[in-house]
């Protein structure tokens, strides 16, 4: 479920924005029908499951990051033994267990949307690129018949599934869909590609979380008795931290090119 | 008698004279389809016609490489008219088809991928072939990285080229996983 909570409220203002700037565009080119209604549709309503869960998890969060420096500040770490230190643990297993349950309450409802999400994209994907272009077809809609070099620079780089915080990831996507309008299919073709993966891949990860927190559930409830705190829980609280904020080790934008010179630019008379 | 005796030595002479001129003559005009020598891409361009219409036009590919290695000495942005003007008087000429002078110039010049060639769509024919696309385009790539980067100093299309090589793969991960998943 990595990257996917947050990102599906992204998409949600992604497409909404990237319909409003294709209709403007779409004067002057053809458009390739890769975001019907329904998808939209879809992924409004995973956009407000997604919120719903990261606004529950980001304060429980809140409050396991409080707890656990509390633990840490009391030298707790080590001494188990002590009566202070195992009523604090079990208050940040109880934590916990609240993490899981907002997670297993609302898991079926982002599985549903994401899997709805996904078949209707796919279902554009495979019609509208998969069957009706040939490659030469998918290469000339990628590169676009009015797109300027000026424009790819200030293209951002895509990667749905790269990890970086989320604010950055918002803009970037932003800036694609604001340049997409303009430039035409090309980049609703790779936005639609790069949402399809991310969808796939989060409804995996979806059906391999729930079969998790089943155990995970129990055990915790198991580890109340004795108050402890599990590596475990520690490296789940860090994922779910990650899903939310975003990883500090994002890759670095690629440089864009130098600038040249368009109206300089030779065009052969063997150029396809 | 003694005429006869003089006149048939003096036709043996003749003979072997005449032979030996036709030998040196033929010799002097064998095409050795020599690499040009000069590094002026002008020059070796006009070379390498004269070598190309000389009987060495199997060399084709040869002599394109040269004349890339000798752009890559001064690379500038009118070099790419240098080439393309190139193809179109081989074409022209005969030694190319159309086709591989378009070929030709689009693996090198052009930002858009040779590799991607084809009548079928991409759920029945590239999506079988994914990876061997990928991989030509990649071939294809380190080509354009010569002619628009290094012969050609057009940053901007080799960049764009490279960006478009991740979006095909990106674009068709995406389309040939719903193929798949359609069948």
């Amino acid at each position: 479920m990595k990257n996917s909570v947050s990102r599906t409220t992204l998409y949600l203002n992604i497409v909404a924005l990237a319909l409003l700037l294709s209709h403007s565009a779409s004067a002057s080119s053809p458009t390739i029908n890769l975001f019907p209604t329904t998808v939209v549709e879809d992924l409004r309503q995973t956009g407000n499951v997604a919120r719903d869960m990261e606004t529950g998890l980001q304060e429980v969060i809140g409050r396991l990051d409080q707890q656990q420096e509390l633990y840490l500040e009391s030298k707790c770490d080590g001494a188990e033994n002590d009566s202070g230190c195992q009523r604090l643990a079990r208050q940040i297993g109880a934590t916990y267990l609240e993490m899981l349950t907002i997670m297993e309450e609302r898991l079926p409802d982002m599985e549903h949307t994401v899997n709805n999400t996904r078949n209707s994209l796919e279902k554009g994907l495979r019609n509208e690129l998969g069957r009706k272009m040939t490659p030469w077809k998918l290469q000339e809609t990628l590169v676009g018949t009015t797109a300027s070099k000026t424009q790819t620079q200030i293209a951002p780089t895509l990667r749905g599934r790269s990890g970086m915080r989320l604010s950055e990831r918002f803009k970037q996507y932003y800036t694609l869909v604001a340049t997409s309008g303009a430039k035409g299919d090309q980049s609703l073709a790779v936005l639609a590609s790069d949402i399809y993966l991310d969808m796939e891949e989060t409804s995996l990860l979806i059906q391999r979380t729930r079969q998790e927190i089943a155990r995970a559930t129990l055990m915790e409830q198991l580890n109340q008795s004795f108050g402890i705190i599990t590596p475990e829980m520690i490296e789940v609280v860090g994922g779910v931290k990650s899903i939310l904020f975003g990883d500090e080790e994002a890759a670095a934008l690629v440089a864009g090119p130098p600038p040249g010179s368009i109206e300089q630019a030779y065009r052969s008379p063997l150029e396809q | 008698m003694t005429y006869s005796t003089i006149k048939k030595p003096l036709l043996i002479a003749a003979a072997v004279f005449a032979t030996s001129l036709f030998l040196a003559s033929c010799a002097s005009t064998t095409p050795t389809c020599d690499s040009p020598q000069t590094r002026n891409l002008n020059a070796a361009i006009d070379n390498v016609q004269a070598s190309l219409m000389n009987g060495c036009h199997t060399h084709f590919d040869r002599y394109y490489d040269d004349l890339l290695k000798i752009a890559e000495g001064e690379p500038k942005a009118e070099n790419k008219r240098e080439f393309s003007e190139f193809l179109v008087w081989s074409a022209g000429n005969g030694l190319l088809s159309q086709r591989q002078a378009e070929d030709y110039y689009n693996r090198f010049f052009n930002v858009k991928f040779m590799s991607m060639r084809g009548d079928y769509n991409n759920c029945s024919h590239t999506c079988p072939n994914k990876q061997k696309v990928l991989f030509d385009m990649e071939r294809e790539l380190s080509d354009k990285e010569r002619g628009l980067l290094k012969v050609s100093r057009d940053a901007d299309s080799y960049y764009r080229a490279d960006q478009l090589y991740q979006e095909v793969e990106l674009v068709l991960e995406a389309t040939c996983s719903a193929c798949s998943a359609g069948r």
